[in-house]
């Protein structure tokens, strides 16, 4: 899956995904390929993007995490084809 | 016809007028490319901000949100962001955009209506000071490098005084970045929001739908309205930015062509007076010659 993590002043990460642990505005949440589409608020905390063995850290704060289907929107459920994109769009980003 | 010392002298200063201008110029070139990517890098979380709420915003929902109230009847009071530069030397840059502002603020108390300046930039500031004009806020503080934070300390107390209805509107003056040298001064309407592609084909809110949202529509709109209002802020300030520069770059610019100019000029007039002076001497020796003989 693609995801970009932007912030109010830069694109901070574009790339692709094994999966992802945001940290939501109520507790963890874990998107892995195939993920419904899905839109939650952002709390502060860590980021991790996986892709393979690497992780990539950001800390965030603030903001939104969006789904988005293969088809680019929702009405696809799932479907576990990885196609899907993952934007996170958060108030404040840090590399960590 | 002037003395050559002193064309000589004149042709001295001139040329270290150009020297810095030309400095200038080069300078505003190089800060107007990483204020240009700093205008383009700005773009996606703008984009997504705007996506989203366009998603998730309904009509209905606009009389629970305060930032979406669209005031009843007649405005009373606008606040009114003036940005403009701290600096000079880029031509009518600054005075295109106070002349804007004027505009906007003639309009409004033609309507009734009150007027809250809120100045950014010492332009701006020392313009409104000389026409006795009190403002509400004013900052310099807000360089060639605009970040996120200023905006939100910009625009926060502004937020919570639309939402307690002291303000009916929120309007922004400044400059807008179509390119380098195209710049036009702008008067943008912040608050109320005015929600990004109104829902106006239905797909918007239909996409929305099929979202797993958490915690709610109205949780998610809440939390990303004054994101987009303070991105807004963010977007008119960095673009002020970049603007600013191209103006300065094609003024200084022009500067240094113009001194090249009055350079040539006045190196030719020094050429014809040290001619004049050597004919002048020939003539004088040749004179005394002939005098001598007879």
């Amino acid at each position: 899956m693609h995801v970009t993590v932007v912030s109010p002043e830069q694109g901070v990460f574009d790339g692709s995904a094994d999966a992802i642990v945001a940290p939501a505005y109520d507790g963890q949440v874990g998107i892995l390929p195939g993920h419904a589409p899905f839109l939650t608020l952002l709390g502060t905390g860590v980021l991790q993007v996986r892709h393979g063995s690497a992780s990539t850290r950001f800390r965030v704060a603030g903001g939104f995490l969006q789904v988005v289907g293969a088809g680019g929107g929702g009405g696809g459920g799932g479907g576990g084809g990885g196609g899907e994109t993952v934007r996170i769009v958060a108030d404040r980003v840090e590399a960590s | 016809m002037a003395k050559p010392r002193e064309l000589r002298r004149r042709i001295k200063s001139v040329q270290s007028t150009r020297k810095i201008t030309k400095t200038m110029e080069l300078v505003a070139t190089s800060k107007l490319k990483r204020a240009q990517d700093r205008v383009i890098a700005a773009r996606p979380y703008a984009a997504a901000l705007a996506d989203v709420i366009g998603d998730l915003y309904a009509p209905e929902l606009a009389e629970r949100f305060p930032l979406l109230r669209q005031p009843a009847g007649k405005s009373r009071r606008v606040a009114l962001v003036v940005i403009t530069a701290n600096r000079g030397l880029c031509g009518a840059f600054n005075a295109n955009l106070i002349r804007e502002a004027r505009r906007r603020i003639e309009q409004l108390e033609a309507d009734g209506v009150g007027v809250d300046l809120h100045l950014i930039g010492k332009k701006g500031i020392t313009y409104f000071k000389f026409a006795k004009r009190p403002a509400v806020s004013q900052r310099t503080d807000i360089g060639d490098k605009p970040r996120a934070e200023h905006a939100a300390e910009i625009v926060g107390p502004l937020m919570t005084q639309f939402a307690s209805g002291a303000l009916d509107a929120v309007e922004v003056v400044f400059a807008q970045f179509k390119s380098a040298v195209s710049t036009p001064p702008t008067t943008l309407r912040v608050l109320p929001i005015a929600p990004p592609r109104a829902a106006e084909d239905g797909k918007g809110r239909q996409r929305a739908v099929n979202y797993i949202l958490k915690p709610s529509a109205e949780a998610i709109l809440e939390q990303l309205l004054p994101l987009y209002v303070r991105n807004q802020i963010y977007r008119a300030l960095v673009e002020t930015a970049a603007a600013f520069l191209g103006a300065q770059r094609t003024a200084m610019k022009n500067a240094t062509d113009n001194a090249g100019d009055i350079i040539e000029l006045l190196q030719r007039t020094y050429n014809r007076a040290r001619q004049a002076q050597i004919t002048q001497e020939l003539a004088e020796i040749v004179g005394g010659a002939e005098a001598l003989k007879g």
